[in-house]
């Protein structure tokens, strides 16, 4: 079954370490329970439960994205006190067959929609200045992007972009936005705003790394000085 | 719009100042008047906040809001 976790138990679930990547897989007891049962939690709130109908209901959780799966789920009730996340290794060896992943994509399909596999985001990548002619572009659900600065016409400081390459391959292979960037949105991408940096402008590039139920795998580009005066150039309706 | 609380216009302005977590959003930790916090939340361009299903929280209630470190 696909439930979720009552915020009581995510806050638990959050001081605890994480099994793998995105996911804990813990052992606990449904109130009025003798026993406890196994469970594989995504981002400490998405619950599968660990039986033979694993996979199956793995699949079907994320072929939608994971707010609105959680926003279907009913609550799971099992005791805070129980819970006990297992190691990854323990859990290798209990269950070879089930061990979960957060993959939405064969890499033939990752590759259909130009999406990228590094390991490095763009806060653990090297700095260096932006190049002459280079174009980023920041997708926004808001119109009144409050990252934007319309009146000197600028990038907020600590803001993050897509480089205008990846924006088209994006939307060129009809790919979702919010799967690509790993964002936590409920809303729809609506508005791409674009910066032209100057050569003296700093950024951190690199990949999207798994988030929120999402794989990644865009391009992402943090500005942490934001950009100079007039580099924002312009705003487009996603897609246009 | 989903379960999102739009902020007071002095959160949004201290939120739009600080750094992202990612494209769009923001994670912080809130303290509410009533001495509750709020750990890890997700507030999207700078202004509204995610609240979890049935959660009934006003702009009024918060106290503090601090930036997640990343």
């Amino acid at each position: 079954m696909i439930r979720k976790l009552y915020p009581s138990d995510t806050q638990a679930l959050l001081s605890k370490p994480e099994t793998g990547m995105g996911y804990q897989i813990i052992e606990a007891r449904i109130t009025g329970r003798s026993y406890k049962e196994k469970f594989c939690v995504y981002n400490a709130q998405l619950v599968i439960d660990l039986d033979s109908n694993f996979k199956g209901y793995k699949d079907l959780a994320f072929k939608k994205t994971f707010s609105s799966v959680l926003n279907e789920s009913t609550l799971l009730n099992i005791e805070t006190s129980s819970i006990q996340v297992i190691s990854k290794s323990r859990f290798m060896n209990l269950s070879e067959n089930l061990v979960p992943k957060i993959k939405l994509f064969s890499a033939t399909e990752k590759t259909n929609k130009k999406r990228s596999s590094g390991t490095l985001g763009a806060k653990d990548s090297p700095t260096r200045y932006a190049k002459e002619n280079e174009v980023f572009v920041r997708l926004s659900a808001y119109e009144d992007d409050k990252r934007i600065d319309f009146i000197n016409k600028k990038l907020k400081d600590g803001s993050y972009t897509t480089t205008e390459q990846d924006y088209k391959n994006c939307y060129s292979t009809n790919d979702d936005p919010v799967d690509r960037y790993a964002l936590p949105n409920d809303e729809k991408i609506k508005w791409a705003f674009y910066i032209k940096p100057k050569t003296s402008d700093l950024l951190q590039e690199g990949v999207v790394q798994p988030d929120f139920g999402h794989e990644g795998g865009g391009i992402e580009a943090f500005f942490e000085n934001g950009t100079s005066n007039n580099t924002y150039t312009e705003k487009r309706e996603y897609g246009k | 719009m989903a379960n999102n609380l739009e902020l007071k216009k002095q959160h949004i302005d201290y939120l739009s100042k600080m750094p992202e977590n990612g494209m769009g959003y923001q994670l912080v930790d809130i303290t509410l008047k009533d001495g509750k916090e709020l750990k890890k939340r997700i507030v999207f361009n700078s202004t509204y906040l995610q609240l979890k299903d049935n959660e009934k929280i006003m702009k009024s209630d918060i106290k503090t809001i601090k930036i997640v470190e990343n």
